[in-house]
């Protein structure tokens, strides 16, 4: 039975095990960390450029980069919900553990709230727009500026909201880290999906 | 009696008298059967807007087009391009400049067949205080109440200066614009 004993050593690489990430959570975990991080660059950049072509173009990566965060946050949430996450480490109080359960909701609600609200002040704005100059992106409300000013608000709202939960998100790795000496960020870590 | 013959004989001379019609009829615009467009491109992707007011006077007989004309004025300051930052932007020197250049110009005298009722018009463009030769091309297709002229063509944006200094660049707004119009003409007088 040497097949069988492959495929389950190689199904255990993929799906998350009691204390473990699988690769595609890893993966998921550092390509949209990446993504976000440089989506909230280009966000900060295109509303505070002056109107140039360049603030066009910034405005551009901003809402293809969107796009791209949100069809990976549909598979992420998917691949999540059909995966359980790895327990905390058995000494993590009670307050810990629901504080890290309500941001990484948050993390999930922000990563599909914001590209939505973002593609509502397109369509509201009613501005041409092909996703990475390929693939047109239908409109989901009526060209209005009302809606467009007030969602836009929104979406800047939900920006800084995320930028919070991320610096808490990111501060909470490196006390697991560093103050609680535990595995929560190394087992996050690309390569480190071996350790026990 | 004599005032009866008098009367007819003044309409006859009235009628004799009434302009002979032209060997190229004269036409008249219905604005609201007519449209005219402008597809400009943004990020590779169309941007569509309108010029909401323009007239067209045309003498033209789609068998003899020779010794035909085609006026066409366009009032600048009337686009529409159906999004309200990019209408108050269109507005400036370096795009339409409506304030000094507010109308535009398209005549011509030089009406020729191609094939069937495919004509093309040479004539002058006047855009933004720069005139240039253009082709436009239509279709002249006869109506029972009239008749309607349809045609696109593109026009270089730079060639007349709009979007000018970091505007020029074409790889975020390209350089191509494609105008579209449709004309329903009615027979004047």
């Amino acid at each position: 039975m040497h097949d069988r004993a492959a495929s389950r050593y190689h199904v255990g690489m993929l799906r998350n095990t009691a204390d473990s990430w699988g690769a595609p959570a890893k993966w998921f975990h550092w390509v949209m960390a990446a993504l976000i991080l440089a989506q909230i660059t280009l966000g900060v950049m295109a509303v505070s450029w002056r109107l140039s072509p360049t603030k066009i173009e910034l405005f551009f990566w901003h809402k293809s980069t969107g796009v791209l965060i949100l069809a990976l946050a549909a598979l992420r949430l998917l691949w999540r919900l059909a995966n359980p996450a790895p327990a905390l480490p058995s000494g993590v109080p009670a307050w810990e553990r629901a504080a890290a359960r309500s941001s990484h909701l948050l993390l999930y609600v922000l990563m599909i709230a914001l590209p939505i609200t973002g593609w509502i002040v397109n369509s509201a704005s009613n501005i041409p727009f092909r996703i990475f100059w390929l693939i047109p992106l239908p409109a989901i409300v009526a060209p209005d500026k009302s809606t467009a000013d007030l969602v836009a608000l929104v979406h800047r709202g939900l920006a800084a909201l995320l930028a919070l939960v991320l610096v808490a998100h990111i501060g909470a790795a490196l006390r697991h880290h560093f103050v609680k000496r535990n595995t929560v960020l190394m087992r996050m870590l690309p390569g480190a999906w071996r350790t026990p | 009696m004599k005032e009866i013959v008098a009367v007819l004989g003044l309409c006859g001379l009235l009628l004799a008298g009434a302009p002979h019609p032209a060997q190229g009829a004269d036409w008249k615009m219905d604005p609201a059967g007519s449209r005219l467009e402008f597809i400009a491109t943004f990020e590779k992707t169309p941007a569509p807007g309108v010029f909401r007011e323009f007239d067209a006077r045309v003498r033209f007989d789609p068998n003899k087009p020779a010794g035909g004309s085609l006026d066409v004025t366009v009032k600048v300051t009337s686009a529409d391009m159906n999004i309200a930052d990019v209408n108050k932007e269109i507005r400036g020197k370096d795009w339409f400049d409506y304030a000094g250049f507010p109308q535009a110009e398209f005549r011509s005298a030089d009406l020729r067949r191609t094939e069937g009722n495919h004509y093309v018009a040479r004539g002058t463009l006047s855009l933004k205080g720069v005139k240039q030769p253009v082709d436009v091309p239509f279709t002249w297709t006869a109506s029972a109440d009239g008749a309607t002229m349809e045609g696109e063509l593109t026009v270089k944006r730079g060639a007349f200066g709009i979007g000018t200094g970091e505007w020029a660049a074409t790889d975020v707004i390209g350089a191509d614009v494609q105008v579209k119009f449709k004309v329903k003409l009615r027979k004047a007088g």
